[in-house]
């Protein structure tokens, strides 16, 4: 690991029981600073099995996702399905801060490493549990995939084309969702920890989480007795929709908002490009939200504007539009992203040189800008225990127990 | 009453719209002092937003605007008028937090740029969380959270392969992404504070932490040149993994077979149909290669079914299986959210009892948050003034005479 300024989490020492939920939680912890050591199975992890791979290769440092999830973290190999692997697990845990967990509500407590123990041992302990459903209720133990989360979490509903069944968003994000309330939930818990308050359980339902992505559905149901439906494809109101470009596609919010000024932007941008009846859109009663909800609104407009966009590339709609004050921009690909001309100018991404990769890796590099602070990676994804001999022989434990411990498979 | 674990820490809140809000809720929420500076000259847009309470617009009845601003109070500040300014100042010198989600510009048009408020208050912890961030060609360009997800690329990831890429349907980074991670540099400037005495602007730019979601199909690109395409409900490895149809009006299920014993599971509670017995769908390699005519079948075989139904039989066997919610589902049917008191019903002075989403994360010893609701416009700017700021109400009523407090 390197030196140089401290994040602003330094000092902080976690464990990250390595899981399907875990990987996210414990990347932002690792970067504000923390010293996060992942424990991992010594022959199973799911995280080192997830796609995309490097190169099509498949072994235990190939996966570009672990690689992803888990930079600046340590790795040390514990078996969990052992009781001297469950007895050592409690023995670490006193010289750590944090505990983060994502097995299956039970998993833990059936080997003795419930909160109630731990929190026995090291009374300042934040513990804190991903899990799909949460800790205990009807759906605790139900089996899942991302897909189900966001089905039952309510996003799911919210996506797609109104033909064609709803559309999961990409990228496991029920599983991060969960990831990132439980780093927030982490450290308010760490912080009245220091702040003289006992140490807690933080209890994170991911289901709970996609719920909170439903924006103003529950309300609008509550309120109005209207059931929110999906609509790509199809303009929300005149002006707010993907349009194609020459190149691709753009999406624009012209309307909808609670006030009418991008609209306006948007038909002074129109007229000053000389597009045709672009003044027709200057009348009244465009500025009346219903109207603008008419099928006739979103069939002219889209005459009007549909063959202007077609014409340009979304990069020349970008620029032109957002110097008129028009909410509009690309829809960009994981390539016109990497090139994206404002992240380049905030060096967002990172080249992360991997010796276990045997290459440097370029990611999405800070979520922040912490001045004083700075976000930064420690070091590439760890392979498989490849910190066992610093962290256990920190801990205190003994050669010979450590070589016992190797033997029987623990290690 | 029980002691929140964020108690004691004060928020000058000027944020606004969806994703600051959000971030700040879950400070109020969890027991930090929010003070929402509004204004009736610039109201917050959400206030007037719908749905409304009777469906009656007013800036006290929006539902969305209150289900984002729990457990806040509101003072109202006109930031125009010099002594709004003035008055802005001395509530931040007794703060711990500034936040924002302005243009980058505006809060220095305030006097109240990091720079300027460092000066008479060192150890704040000031975030501003922009469009595009501080910096760079694009940091003064507007966009919302549905143009945030198609500038990070989830929009073009997330949808049908031959159709317009779909997106999630709404402002997802406003929801979950930028309030989780401005929460999360929050808390850790606040722990570096307490530890070192130092305060810190944090920039925060709302298209990076979507973006910071989305790391492996970026290096798949980079380190592999392969540049991702939206696939509906596809998945790598498991077949089926998708959304299938159930018995009434769109109705829908979503399953993710895993494992081949999962198959056979699958098949069995479907009643076990001739075709999924067949040798030629045993195993996930030769599902993923027939995807398109196994969804079709599937589909078959799962429309004429009750969605949770299903759910239930195949949860019984260890299938990965969840109905599609709709918003009146999630309300009325789903078990799992009821018992975790999710739907919370707090009394607004205007609304009345109305529904709220409690935070997704339970602690030990707490009760479910949040237990306020969200405040009226300025209800709380009299008292702060007084008992905050130190002033007599005579003097409030003669800032409000004048236009600096409304």
């Amino acid at each position: 690991m390197e030196s140089g300024k401290g994040g602003a989490l330094q000092g902080v020492r976690v464990l990250e029981v390595a899981g399907q939920m875990t990987g996210y939680c414990g990347k932002l912890l690792a970067e504000l600073g923390a010293e996060v050591v992942l424990v991992e199975a010594p022959e199973e992890n799911f995280a080192r099995r997830q796609p995309p791979f490097i190169d099509g290769r498949r072994d235990a440092d190939a996966s570009l996702s672990f690689a992803y999830y888990n930079t600046s973290k340590k790795s040390i190999t514990l078996d969990l399905d052992q009781p001297e692997g469950c007895q050592m697990l409690r023995d670490l845990v006193a010289d750590y801060h944090i505990l983060i967990e994502g097995e299956p509500p039970g998993a833990l407590a059936s080997k003795g490493l419930d909160y109630k123990i731990l929190q026995a041992l090291t009374p300042s302990l934040v513990m804190t549990s991903l899990t799909a459903f949460g800790q205990t209720g009807p759906y605790a133990n139900f089996a899942f995939s991302d897909l189900t989360l966001l089905a039952l979490g309510g996003m799911l509903y919210l996506a797609g084309y109104p033909d064609t069944p709803p559309m999961g968003a990409y990228g496991n994000q029920a599983i991060n969702a969960a990831g990132m309330y439980g780093a927030v939930g982490t450290l308010i818990a760490l912080r009245a920890v220091r702040n003289g308050q006992p140490g807690r359980h933080v209890d994170v339902s991911a289901q709970e989480c996609v719920a909170l992505g439903m924006e103003n559905a529950v309300q609008m149901f509550e309120l109005e007795g209207v059931i929110r439906k999906r609509f790509a494809g199809t303009q929300r109101q005149a002006g707010t929709s993907v349009f194609a470009s020459s190149d691709g596609y753009v999406l624009l919010m012209a309307a909808g908002l609670a006030s009418n000024q991008f609209w306006l932007n948007t038909v002074k941008w129109l007229i000053s490009e000389g597009v045709p009846r672009a003044e027709e859109l200057g009348g009244e009663k465009w500025l009346n939200v219903e109207y603008l909800q008419t099928e006739d609104a979103k069939r002219e407009f889209l005459d009007i504007f549909g063959p202007f966009a077609q014409a340009r590339t979304s990069e020349y709609l970008y620029e032109k539009g957002q110097q008129f004050r028009v909410p509009i921009c690309p829809v960009c690909s994981p390539r016109d992203v990497v090139s994206n001309a404002q992240l380049r100018s905030r060096n967002y991404f990172v080249d992360v040189p991997s010796a276990p990769a045997g290459r440097d890796l370029k990611m999405p590099g800070p979520p922040y800008r912490l001045q004083a602070t700075p976000w930064r990676i420690q070091g590439a994804a760890p392979s498989l225990g490849e910190h066992n001999i610093e962290i256990y022989s920190r801990a205190g434990v003994a050669a010979s127990r450590l070589a016992a411990l190797a033997s029987a498979g623990v290690l | 009453m029980e002691r929140l674990p964020l108690a004691g820490l004060r928020v000058a809140d000027f944020s606004w719209m969806g994703a600051g809000s959000y971030a700040t809720k879950m400070l109020a929420d969890f027991g930090a002092e929010v003070i929402k500076i509004e204004s009736m000259a610039n109201l917050d847009n959400l206030r007037m937003s719908r749905p409304f309470k009777d469906k009656i617009p007013g800036v006290n009845r929006s539902g969305y605007f209150a289900d984002r601003n729990t457990s806040k109070r509101s003072m109202t500040i006109n930031m125009k008028h010099e002594k709004g300014k003035l008055i802005a100042r001395q509530l931040i010198a007794q703060s711990d937090i500034v936040c924002n989600n302005f243009t980058p510009g505006v809060m220095e048009r305030f006097g109240l740029g990091y720079e300027e408020v460092a000066a008479f208050k060192a150890n704040i912890v000031y975030i501003s969380m922009s469009m595009q961030g501080n910096s760079g060609p694009h940091r003064d360009y507007l966009g919302y959270g549905m143009t945030m997800g198609a500038l990070t690329g989830l929009q073009h990831l997330t949808g049908a392969p031959d159709r317009e890429p779909a997106g999630t349907g709404t402002n997802y980074p406003d929801h979950i992404p930028n309030p989780c991670h401005a929460v999360v540099a929050i808390m850790a400037s606040l722990i570096h504070r307490d530890s070192t005495g130092e305060g810190q602007y944090i920039d925060l730019a709302q298209t990076e932490p979507t973006l910071a979601l989305l790391g492996p199909v970026i290096l798949d690109y980079t380190v592999n040149g392969r540049v991702q395409q939206r696939r509906a409900n596809r998945h790598d490895y498991m077949s089926p993994h998708g959304i299938y149809p159930c018995h009434g009006d769109d109705r829908w299920i979503a399953i993710a077979v895993e494992t081949d014993a999962q198959w056979r599971a699958l098949a069995s509670v479907l009643g076990m149909p001739l075709w999924m017995t067949e040798a030629t769908w045993s195993s996930a390699e030769q599902r993923l290669a027939k995807q398109s005519e196994l969804d079709d079948r599937l589909a078959t075989e799962t429309c004429g079914w009750d969605n949770d139904e299903l759910m239930l039989a195949l949860q019984v066997h260890g299938v990965a299986a969840g109905s599609v919610r709709d918003v009146a589902d999630i309300l009325e049917k789903d078990a799992q959210l009821a018992h975790r008191g999710h739907w919370l019903r707090l009394d607004h002075p205007e609304m009345g009892r109305t529904i709220y989403n409690a935070q997704p994360m339970r602690m030990s010893d707490l009760a479910v948050t949040p237990t306020r609701p969200a405040p009226m416009l300025g209800a709380d700017t009299e008292d702060i003034c007084v008992s905050l700021l130190g002033m007599n109400p005579k003097e409030v009523a003669a800032l409000q005479e004048e236009g600096a407090l409304r």
